[in-house]
């Protein structure tokens, strides 16, 4: 066994609640196989809007999986998040009963935009009826905060608990934040991100953004690297992880499925792409640094792919300038063109894909894309095996962040 | 004249319709001097209900209203002020 520092932060839950699949293995599969599920719109109150192509998730019945008395005071995003916890949480082994030392456990999410269609709806009745009909959960439901508290007190977590409010990078800043929490002692972390964005009012919000794609044939709206990009397609959904001590994990006999190595962000404002050369090059040797990895340890890259040429071309260099000649030739592969950007909970679902990944032997392709126009070994059309034991996942936001997390295979262990 | 008493009954359909909480009625009626927060009611949620009957019978209840721990505490309350405004 490799050496063991204390406090190593291990995943050993994910739950995943994606416009593909709503299990773990159903999202390995539809991944590996290069599914795309980008679809024309169906949400009620938004076929006016100039946004028609997007990743719904449509196989998920939230009355079925979260008590009624959690619905009422909740937003799809937290529906989502809370259904992924739980997922979590019963991958881990953690998911029965109490928790037997309540103060052990913490909760971070990362959030960009809170419980839009929540809020929309209590709006409406604030300007339509007057403001005696709002009803008291508006308090709480529309927050950022909101997913972390819910999980919290549904699964009687009293731990080290946070939010990211950030843009999609800030999905791998909270993993950095909980992996952070369990090097200073707390024994598991769920984390993730969950985003609900396509309702009327939180779709209007992402008209005003300049990189999203309003192509209306669903396999041409989100097409990264090539000369057809013309911007990202937006999803629902998300995962969640329990990040634990590596020893408390092997101490209670659960599977280390991967391990959280390193993670940097930078920040170089937003939409200034070719500026996101320099800050996403830097994420990523702080990443390598924190992991005491270098360039050529890297087996995969989840590319961020935001679909807007001069951001991708930005990404391109940024591998090659952090990577070097290692850059080149490393897989570079990018799920989302699938699914969609779930905002903050495209870089989880990136995290979730990395390592199945790793312990499938197998680099999923990137669904869409053909004919790419940068110097990168994108896998394309059919998985790809390969020994992956380390993963670099990447993630830039529309506000201006960059981050870079680096994961290592969960290594030997009874599962 | 309609009535004017909000009973237990009453009680478990807004509990269920503004909080998500569902309760036998005849539960709540063996139970009635039980706090709220044993069947899941947080202060949001008795809030909630607070909203819902001042808008049901256009009038405000008194503040205390939002603060009672047991249904039979909050029902003789409302009651009372609606019987006094009637």
């Amino acid at each position: 066994m490799s050496t063991q520092r204390p406090g190593r932060a291990a995943v050993t839950g994910i739950g995943v609640i994606a416009p593909n699949a709503t299990r773990v293995d159903a999202y390995w599969k539809s991944l590996r196989e290069g599914l795309g599920v980008l679809d024309r719109i169906t949400r009620e109150g938004c076929d006016h809007l100039p946004l028609r192509v997007a990743g719904e998730v449509r196989d998920f019945d939230a009355a079925a999986l979260i008590e009624e008395r959690f619905l009422v005071q909740t937003d799809r995003f937290s529906h989502f998040a809370m259904a992924a916890a739980a997922l979590a949480l019963d991958d881990a082994g953690l998911g029965s009963g109490d928790p037997a030392d309540p103060y052990s456990i913490g909760v971070v999410t990362a959030a960009g935009s809170g419980g839009g269609e929540f809020g929309q709806r209590e709006l409406q009745k604030l300007w339509g009826q007057g403001s005696k009909f709002v009803g008291p959960y508006q308090s709480i439901a529309w927050f950022y905060a909101a997913s972390t508290g819910q999980i919290s007190i549904r699964g009687g977590f009293k731990g080290p608990c946070g939010v990211v409010a950030s843009d999609e990078a800030g999905g791998l800043d909270a993993v950095a934040h909980a992996a952070r929490a369990v090097g200073r002692g707390t024994g598991a972390v769920v984390v993730g991100a969950a985003e609900a964005p396509l309702a009327p009012y939180s779709m209007v919000c992402q008209l005003g953004y300049p990189d999203l794609s309003t192509v209306e044939e669903p396999d041409r709206a989100y097409r990264p690297f090539t000369r057809a990009a013309c911007g990202f397609v937006p999803a629902e959904g998300g995962a969640m992880l329990v990040v634990e001590d590596e020893a408390q994990a092997r101490d209670r006999g659960t599977a280390v499925r991967a391990v959280v190595a390193g993670h940097a962000a930078t920040f170089t404002g937003a939409s200034r792409w070719e500026q996101s050369r320099e800050g996403l090059a830097r994420a990523i040797r702080g990443a390598l640094d924190e992991a005491g990895c270098a360039p050529e340890e890297i087996d995969v890259v989840f590319a961020d792919a935001l679909g807007v040429p001069e951001a991708d071309r930005a990404e391109a260099l940024a591998i090659a300038d952090a990577l070097g000649a290692h850059g080149t030739r490393v897989p570079v592969t990018a799920p989302k063109t699938g699914i969609g950007r779930a905002y903050c909970g495209a870089p989880l679902l990136d995290i979730a894909a990395a390592v199945l990944a790793m312990e499938h032997g197998q680099v999923p392709p990137t669904p869409n894309v053909f004919d790419i126009c940068h110097d990168l070994d994108l896998v394309m059309s059919r998985a790809r095996p390969a020994e992956l034991r380390t993963a670099l996942v990447l993630s830039r936001g529309l506000m201006g962040s960059n981050a870079a997390l680096v994961l290592r295979r969960g290594g030997d262990c009874a599962r | 004249m309609i009535t004017t008493e909000v009973t237990l009954d009453e009680l478990a359909t807004l509990m269920k319709k503004a909080a998500g909480i569902t309760v036998d009625p005849k539960e709540l009626k063996q139970a009635a001097d039980t706090p709220f927060a044993s069947f899941g009611l947080d202060s949001l949620g008795l809030l909630g209900i607070v909203g819902e009957l001042e808008n049901r019978y256009s009038r405000p209840l008194p503040p205390d209203a939002e603060r009672c721990k047991t249904p039979r505490e909050f029902l003789d309350l409302v009651n009372n002020t609606l019987k006094a405004g009637a």
